[in-house]
């Protein structure tokens, strides 16, 4: 009997395990093994660590890195604590038309990555909407070229996924507020705690784990970030907003492509991502 | 209750529509009769337009013969051409695929098996301009057939020259400083930049050097960016005309074709296909006049003459039908004055095909160039371009100088963003 349970269970199992294996794990063990190869095009050969020393001697690789690292720390937190400030504002039973804010903040995540990296180039173009506001009230003199400038580049790309992502993290929060006990809030009410008190002392402690969870998500989405770098700034001007996934991109496809190479970077970020999870969940791990 | 058999109902639709969707794109390429022939190329009005005239061309005698041509966009086909052969997974590939001239020599070399050796199809290689076919041939093998050609051309807008004093006259057979004088002037008076680029794109100090036969390789193939004098005066003549509003840099392709066609540049220097874009703008014809390009300063090899991009059709591995293909090609391409006499005037693809440039075609006047024969004009300015070997790393040396240029227009010095470059440009070629 608990044979046959068993089986039921592996068979209800097997289409998913199928699936993962051929397009998941087998690019992942292949992806691996090119990684320890060399090599232009279809003429690689084996070389063992190489491509991994190669990685750190490689300057843009590094500029891609410290890029990535810098909208991590700048985006990823800004982007959390708006995040978490909107949801407790909209989960206020008395706010007028709740569902309404919430779907509007929730929209940008509907539209396509592509998209929305277009059209906030367009925004930010030196004929762009942006510059025709900001000339119209008088607040520049002539129009700025924000994507020309390493640090407004870079700037551009925060904002763009902040009000891209900001919406999908609320969500994550929305959910979460909907576990704690709406009587929790009544007594701190009751006991005199301010609107500050309820939010430092009882909501963000018990979305511990949901905070936890967007912050491992946000950190893994930033470090792979690839359609914003490409279609928002090229990773321009120069190599100053590439991030890695960028340039593994343009290593593979635009120039001499060597895939063994790529496949290590590739395998450097997931290392990364691995490391920075880790040492997120122990930090909000609860039990020590 | 009716809701539910209602979703239900729309997911049995969608997955139906996505299941029937995929199954019949397999059944078109499994489908593929003997005389039909699958090509990629990237532009519906210049090489795809070609390529179904040329179909119409071959036609007239074999009258089963048909071609399926997927818009395949350049950055879209390197990726799948990457992935294609790197997974060798060769029937995904297309018989005919069209392949920019500056990247050819990277697909043959890294690819060794992606197009085939061409060279005894029948086609005659001396009636191709030698310059043109080095692009296509390694070793002394012919990998495709030379379409259209990337022969420099400036063109300007007679009005606004006008107004700030000018003629077209004023500009030809001129050297940069020049430009740049008459340039400020135009500047003053109309408030017109005379020329726009891209920015994060070398393509204009290629041009540049070039037109003086200069290149970014040494005789041996290595790079050779840092202290590179040439390269060093066209950044600054590059600097210059930037900081004097001669020069616009906008952030991308499609905002630097709108700054002439919306009228906000009074000029473009650019391969002559640069023209399909230019003619997009019907309000201004008439209004436009072309020439050949400023000459480096103070340079004795520096002509008015260069060359940006140009392609060639190849045929690639995949393709069943070789003897087919290349008949094909050989009696269009490499064959008919009729097939190029067409297209000429409507897309401006300048044949590289000696024989069509005696075509009457050329010697038309254009109503868009205020009756100018520009295509007599640029036949003539491709026959006097220097030939420059553009190299395997192309793509790379060309990223490496759009870095520099966009450093150095932030502020460093072009002697330390050259040697960079060349340091860049030297890691990616080292790869043991």
């Amino acid at each position: 009997m608990k044979g046959k349970q068993n089986a039921t269970g592996w068979a209800f199992l097997l289409p998913a395990i199928i699936l993962i294996c051929a397009f998941s794990l087998y690019p992942m063990i292949s992806a691996l093994i090119t990684s320890f190869q060399t090599g232009t095009g279809v003429n690689i050969k084996f070389a063992g660590l190489s491509n991994y020393i190669r990685c750190f001697k490689d300057d843009v690789f590094i500029q891609s890195l410290k890029n990535c690292a810098f909208y991590l720390i700048i985006q990823v937190p800004v982007m959390l604590i708006i995040a978490l400030v909107l949801a407790s504002i909209l989960n206020n039973p008395k706010l007028k038309f709740r569902g309404f804010f919430r779907t509007a903040i929730f929209l940008p995540c509907a539209t396509s990555l592509v998209a929305y990296a277009i059209i906030f180039r367009s925004l930010f173009a030196t004929d762009g909407f942006i510059n025709m506001i900001a000339l119209k009230l008088g607040i520049i003199n002539h129009a700025y070229n924000f994507l020309s400038n390493p640090t407004s580049a870079k700037i551009i790309i925060i904002i763009a996924l902040i009000w891209r992502w900001t919406g999908y993290n609320m969500v994550f929060y929305l959910a979460g507020l909907q576990n704690i006990e709406y009587s929790v809030y009544e007594a701190a009410k009751i006991d005199g705690a301010s609107a500050f008190q309820t939010f430092f002392k009882i909501t963000v402690p018990l979305l511990k784990p949901t905070i936890l969870m967007t912050a491992i998500m946000s950190t893994n989405g930033t470090l792979q970030l690839f359609d914003e770098s490409m279609n928002l700034t090229k990773g321009g001007p120069g190599n100053a907003s590439i991030t890695m996934s960028h340039y593994i991109y343009n290593m593979s496809f635009k120039g001499v492509p060597n895939f063994g190479y790529t496949s290590a970077m590739s395998f450097i970020i997931l290392i990364m991502v691995a490391i920075l999870a880790f040492v997120q969940m122990k930090v909000g791990d609860e039990r020590d | 209750m009716k809701k539910r058999i209602v979703s239900v109902l729309v997911v049995a639709a969608m997955t139906v529509g996505m299941l029937s969707g995929c199954g019949s794109s397999e059944k078109k390429s499994s489908e593929k009769d003997e005389n039909t022939l699958t090509v990629w190329a990237w532009d519906q009005s210049f090489n795809i337009y070609a390529m179904k005239e040329a179909e119409k061309v071959y036609q007239k005698d074999h009258p089963d013969f048909k071609l399926n041509i997927v818009e395949t966009g350049w950055d879209d086909m390197q990726t799948q051409l990457g992935t294609i052969v790197g997974a060798g997974n060769y029937d995904k590939l297309p018989d005919i695929c069209l392949m920019q001239d500056f990247a050819y020599q990277k697909y043959v070399t890294t690819y060794p098996d992606l197009y085939q050796d061409i060279t005894d199809c029948g086609v005659d290689w001396s009636e191709f301009a030698e310059g043109k076919l080095a692009a296509s041939t390694v070793d002394g093998k012919h990998y495709g057939v030379p379409f259209d050609n990337g022969a420099e051309i400036a063109c300007y807008r007679t009005d606004i020259l006008k107004q700030a004093g000018y003629t077209i006259d004023d500009l030809t057979d001129i050297d940069w400083n020049r430009f740049i004088e008459i340039g400020k002037d135009v500047y003053d008076k109309t408030g017109y930049s005379l020329l726009s680029v891209q920015a994060d794109s070398s393509d204009l100090i290629y041009q540049m050097l070039q037109s003086a036969g200069f290149g970014t390789w040494t005789e041996d193939g290595k790079p050779d960016l840092a202290g590179n004098e040439n390269i060093k005066q066209c950044i600054e003549i590059y600097e210059e005309m930037k900081d004097a509003n001669v020069l616009n840099v906008v952030n991308s392709w499609d905002e630097y074709v709108a700054t002439f066609t919306s009228g906000k540049t009074a000029g473009v220097i650019n391969g002559c296909w640069i023209l399909a874009s230019v003619q997009t703008a019907e309000d201004q014809s008439g209004k436009w006049a072309l020439t050949d390009m400023p000459a480096l300063p103070g340079v004795s090899s520096a002509t008015n003459y260069s060359n940006q991009g140009g392609s060639t059709w190849a045929i690639t591995q995949n393709c069943k039908n070789t003897e087919l293909a290349e008949d094909f090609l050989a009696s269009t391409f490499a064959g008919s004055t009729e097939l190029y006499d067409t297209i000429l005037p409507k897309s401006g693809a300048i044949a590289t095909w000696l024989p069509a440039s005696e075509s009457d075609v050329y010697n038309e006047p254009q109503e868009f160039f205020g009756g100018q024969a520009i295509y007599a004009q640029i036949a003539d300015f491709a026959s006097k371009t220097p030939s420059v070997d553009l190299g395997v790393y192309y793509t790379e040396a060309n990223k490496a100088l759009a870095t520099a240029i966009a450093n150095v227009s932030g502020g460093s010095s072009i002697d330390s963003e050259l040697k960079t470059a060349q340091e860049t440009v030297e890691f990616n070629m080292n790869q043991q």
